[in-house]
């Protein structure tokens, strides 16, 4: 088909509009997480002008609303800490093995049907984990001093365990899909050479199959960091929301309180609040939030390209 | 021997991937199973004639006549109460003063405990509070509230712990003009109340009267639609235009990884962040309402569900057979015309997938509406308001219901019940997303 010069010139132009407006409308997708960060960091600021640093990473006085007030976060970051940590501790195991038996030991139909149920689990919305925890789970730990063994003081049901536990579930799908496609891609030929040599199936997934797809399961256990470490409305009902290291710290049966569920409780006066150093300080806490998933996904992209680039050169 | 011993290692294996799967679906029906169940029970339950009485009285609803045959019998029943209380209330004032202080306190709890169950007595002051207008409308609360005027409840304290015990009142009044409430209570309990299998299907759509006692939870319904439906109108056309970029436009270069680092980025973004962005940005910022609103709630949820729209209609679009795109590039159709005729039609069931995912994970979120949109006590917004009002939503009134409410423990049936019809909506959604998939993979077998 000929184009005369000014119908190839329109359509050249079109085109390059064209592309400028997706392009234009990407952007504005894409950089959402910018202005994520800009406005989190911009009401996070006069914190730390205010008030400073020290007083937030390093004390554990937490009483924003006495006068004056007093921002230490060092016992709502250890709170975080701690819940994140057992709740991974809990699910990466489960995790892995639940990951290993649906890509190597199920048959095909069976992991068809597994498959809808992790879904499912991932798809139950948060705050019904949370009711869960709260109607269920915490009644069943409340009484937990007769069927836990040894003696153990029980103050409240809702607790640093219990809200780990549930995170624990929550964070499961994540990293059984995850690392589920990670397996799948070290890819046949692996397995079968190893069985070829006389391995058997688990000597083939521990010493061939897990070393040749351990960066994407590193991927996962730090995308189940992320999805513990971000979970809201489960800490809140079920943590007991109390400003304290517990004490040993790694009694998990007292209360303690997450940056997520502070920043969810307190900005319930926002309207009223706004401009306030309260106010400011659970932005601090968001922007602590946002660097920390920032960390996490940085790492898990290096790890990938590292790997890729590996396969690449190997 | 050695080979024994890697062959139970082997076996070993196998059986803890065995149980951890089964742990997984083991907790998914622990999860599942008392929400429903108990979440049925608002919906289908045993219904007191207090429940048609204010079914009558709140929303116009039944058979007024038989409902006043109905009242009328069982204010016959009910007589022996309300005259042995008023009897013991004359008696009360002849007492001697010693006896009379013993006994006031019990006789205060008995008489707020019969209006708690059977609703104020005919000829009462009528209460300000609606939920003081009826007696006990679910037959299960109302035996609950039955024995505690039947008993008294009293902590024993030990070494072993706390233990609940409960001391039946009626000995107590012994002898006085009281007694036959305990003995009428135990006796006829049903007839004053007539239980009947009531099916209330309009839980679903109802208003909620007096925070939750009574009705249904309509506004929490309609606030979750107007949500998640808002969050897809602003999150799918623009994740369709970005995947449509990525995949058929982009040149692969630095420009373009970090749009796609960023899009990643967002994915992992904690949910109560987006909520604080929310705030500071739409409302405080833009200010595209005077404060919480659906329309900031919405926009909030449309970024959160941003790059799931955008992945999978990048899978969809990538799946299409690279036939089709040369078939119409080879017919002369521009990239644009190709697009839009030949690929996003072939994509489509693919993004509707992702479509409905995202419209479940929308509607499932409480920390990005806790700041944005959600509010405790409203009533249904109307379509014309959602620019401007804030909105009660499921997912935030669960939490508010079960942990803030005044009184918690007596309104876990509306509770189970919100839970429920929030999973059913959320796996719903999800459900439609897993026969779609399945009828995409059929079609692309066959």
């Amino acid at each position: 088909m000929l184009l005369s010069p000014g119908e190839r010139m329109r359509r050249r132009l079109a085109e390059l509009a064209g592309r400028g407006v997706l392009f234009g409308i990407t952007s504005v997708a894409a950089l959402a997480v910018l202005a994520i960060i800009f406005f989190i960091a911009r009401d996070a600021l006069p914190f730390f002008t205010q008030v400073g640093a020290r007083e937030f990473f390093l004390s554990t006085e937490w009483y924003p609303a006495h006068q004056p007030p007093r921002f230490g976060a060092a016992a709502i970051f250890a709170g975080s800490l701690l819940v994140t940590a057992t709740a991974v501790l809990l699910a990466v195991p489960l995790g892995l093995f639940a990951a290993l038996c649906m890509s190597d030991v199920l048959p095909f139909g069976v992991r068809q049907v597994l498959k809808p149920v992790i879904e499912m689990l991932a798809a139950i919305p948060s705050v019904v984990y949370g009711f869960f925890a709260l109607t269920v789970v915490a009644p069943l730990m409340q009484n937990g001093g007769s069927w836990l063994p040894g003696q153990f003081e029980i103050a409240s049901g809702v607790n640093a365990l219990t809200a780990s536990l549930i995170l624990g579930v929550m964070a499961l799908p994540t990293i059984v899909s995850v690392s589920e496609d990670a397996l799948q891609a070290a890819g046949r030929e692996l397995r079968e050479g190893s069985y070829a040599l006389g391995a058997t199936r688990a000597e083939t997934l521990f010493k061939v199959v897990i070393p040749a797809s351990v960066s994407g399961l590193f991927s996962a256990v730090l995308l189940g960091v992320m999805r513990a470490m971000g979970e809201t409305m489960v800490v809140w009902m079920a943590s007991g929301n109390a400003a304290q290291i517990p004490r040993p710290w790694y009694n998990l049966l007292q209360p303690v309180r997450t940056l997520t569920a502070t920043i969810a409780g307190d900005m319930g006066e926002a309207d009223q609040m706004t401009g306030s150093a309260h106010y400011h300080v659970l932005f601090a806490m968001g922007l602590c939030l946002l660097l920390v998933s920032f960390a996490c996904n940085l790492a898990g992209e290096w790890i990938v390209a590292r790997q890729r680039k590996r396969l690449r050169g190997g | 021997m050695r080979l024994k011993l890697r062959k139970l290692l082997d076996r070993a294996l196998t059986t803890c991937g065995y149980l951890a799967i089964g742990g997984m679906a083991l907790f998914l029906l622990w999860v599942l199973v008392p929400v429903f169940t108990k979440g049925f029970g608002a919906y289908v339950f045993r219904g007191t004639v207090e429940h048609r009485r204010m079914m009558v009285g709140e929303f116009g609803r039944g058979d007024l006549d038989r409902l006043r045959a109905e009242l009328a019998e069982v204010l016959r029943v009910r007589e022996t109460v309300y005259q042995a209380v008023a009897a013991f209330e004359r008696e009360l004032d002849a007492m001697p003063a010693a006896r009379r202080k013993a006994l006031k306190p019990a006789f205060r709890e008995v008489r707020e405990g019969v209006s708690v169950l059977l609703g104020p007595e005919p000829g009462a002051p009528m209460p300000a509070l609606t939920r003081r207008l009826y007696g006990q409308t679910r037959w299960e609360k109302a035996r609950e509230k039955a024995d505690d005027i039947l008993f008294e409840e009293t902590w024993v304290y030990s070494d072993a712990g706390s233990r609940r015990v409960l001391v039946p009142r009626a000995p107590q009044f012994e002898g006085t003009a009281l007694a036959p409430v305990f003995t009428s209570l135990e006796r006829d309990l049903a007839a004053m109340l007539r239980p009947r299998i009531t099916v209330y299907p309009r839980f679903l759509t109802d208003r909620s009267i007096d925070a939750h006692f009574f009705g249904g939870i309509g506004p929490e319904v309609l606030g979750t639609l107007y949500l998640s439906l808002g969050a897809l109108l602003v999150a799918v056309p623009l994740g369709i235009v970005a995947a449509v970029y990525f995949q058929e436009y982009a040149k692969e270069g630095p420009r373009v990884a970090f749009l796609r680092s960023c899009v990643n980025t967002l994915a992992g973004v904690p949910s109560v962040v987006f909520g604080l962005f929310g705030l500071a940005f739409f409302i405080n910022t833009l200010h595209v309402s005077p404060g919480k609103s659906v329309l900031a709630g919405a926009l909030t949820l449309a970024l959160l569900v941003l790059p799931t729209v955008i992945r999978a209609s990048e899978e969809a679009i990538a799946a299409v057979p690279r036939a089709y795109k040369e078939g119409a590039m080879a017919l002369g159709a521009g990239r644009f015309r190709t697009v839009a005729t030949v690929i996003l039609p072939a994509a489509l069931p693919g993004i509707l997938t992702g479509i409905v995912i995202s419209m479940g994970r929308a509607a499932g979120e409480t920390a990005p509406i806790i700041f944005t949109a959600a509010v405790s006590v409203g009533q249904m917004v109307k379509p014309s308001e959602v620019l401007s009002q804030p909105t009660p939503a499921l997912s935030w009134n669960l939490y508010n219901l079960c942990t803030e409410h005044e009184a918690v423990d007596e309104l876990r049936h509306v509770q189970f019940g919100m839970a429920a019809t929030l999973v059913l909506i959320v796996l719903a959604l999800n459900l439609a997303a897993i026969l779609l998939r399945a009828r995409i993979a059929r079609r692309l077998k066959g």
